[in-house]
């Protein structure tokens, strides 16, 4: 499938699996998105004021790995049918930047009724520890 | 932190609506590393839709903040998005938020408080377009602290 043809519902099996996606987020972008996103806090632009709150430096803000995970889901379904209905994250340990980071996710469960997908979606580190974890639902339109 | 069960469904004040230019789109989605070519652009029919995640960007009246923990106290726990309906260019987006749910739970490092905040993001024609419930958690003071 090409994310030009996008998923369809009757053909995602249980255990289908979303990246791994491989990334390294700079401070650059990382102060990007804080800045276009109004969050303003030293940590998340400035080493020194990280440091200053007891972080070893700037921290990627938790919406940015929230946004990270919807783009897994949203790239997944392509231009499709499909569309994400719901996110949720849990924030287990602080994100970097300039670390090797995996998006990746699976599907855990189909509700043929509703055209629900349901997926589980995690960023680890390059220590495999999971950083973010969370799940998501994707929904499809009837006949599809 | 200790709070007062009784502000358990209590309503901020509404934020001043936040007109969405198809620029903060955009830097929005390079920002993200949003290259799908379905957000951030013009579509089909002209409108330059944002990414789902836009909808987390918002931001809630001061008052809010009350709630939320000061580093080092606690910390932001975690997110749960919605999404109904697709911002657009030109929207404008109106957040109310109302205290969700506290609840306290104790394990080896003490007692935590969790604080749930629900904020719902309205268009300009009063369509929901979001719900985003904010997760935090507050590290209760130990004795002495």
């Amino acid at each position: 499938m090409s994310a030009a043809d996008g998923r369809h519902f009757a053909t995602i099996e249980i255990g289908e699996a979303l990246g791994p996606h491989e990334i390294v987020i700079g401070k650059a972008r990382a102060r990007a998105y804080a800045a276009v996103c109004g969050m303003g806090s030293g940590r998340f632009h400035d080493d020194e004021a990280a440091r200053a709150e007891g972080l070893p430096g700037i921290i990627i803000p938790g919406n940015f790995s929230l946004g990270l995970l919807s783009k897994l889901v949203t790239d997944w379904l392509g231009a499709g049918p499909g569309r994400l209905k719901r996110i949720g994250t849990t924030y287990r340990a602080m994100v970097f930047p300039e670390r090797r980071l995996l998006l990746q996710g699976f599907v855990t469960h189909l509700e043929p009724e509703s055209r629900a997908v349901e997926i589980d979606v995690w960023i680890e580190n390059e220590d495999n520890e999971r950083l973010v974890i969370g799940t998501a639902t994707a929904e499809f339109p009837p006949g599809d | 932190m200790a709070f007062d069960q009784s502000l358990i469904g209590k309503e901020f004040e509404a934020t001043e609506p936040v007109t969405v230019s198809a620029e903060v789109i955009g830097e929005f989605c390079r920002a993200l590393g949003e290259d799908s070519g379905r957000y951030g652009r013009p579509g089909p029919d002209g409108a330059v839709v944002a990414p789902p995640s836009f909808a987390v960007t918002f931001r809630n009246t001061d008052a809010f903040f009350q709630y939320t923990p000061r580093f080092g106290r606690g910390f932001d726990a975690g997110k749960e998005v919605e999404f109904i309906a697709p911002i657009r260019a030109g929207d404008r987006i109106t957040l109310t938020s109302t205290v969700r749910e506290m609840y306290e739970k104790t394990g080896r490092s003490g007692t935590m408080t969790f604080v749930i905040l629900r904020s719902t993001l309205c268009n300009q024609r009063g369509e929901t377009v979001a719900h985003v419930d904010h997760r935090f958690v507050h590290r209760n003071p130990g004795p002495g602290e």
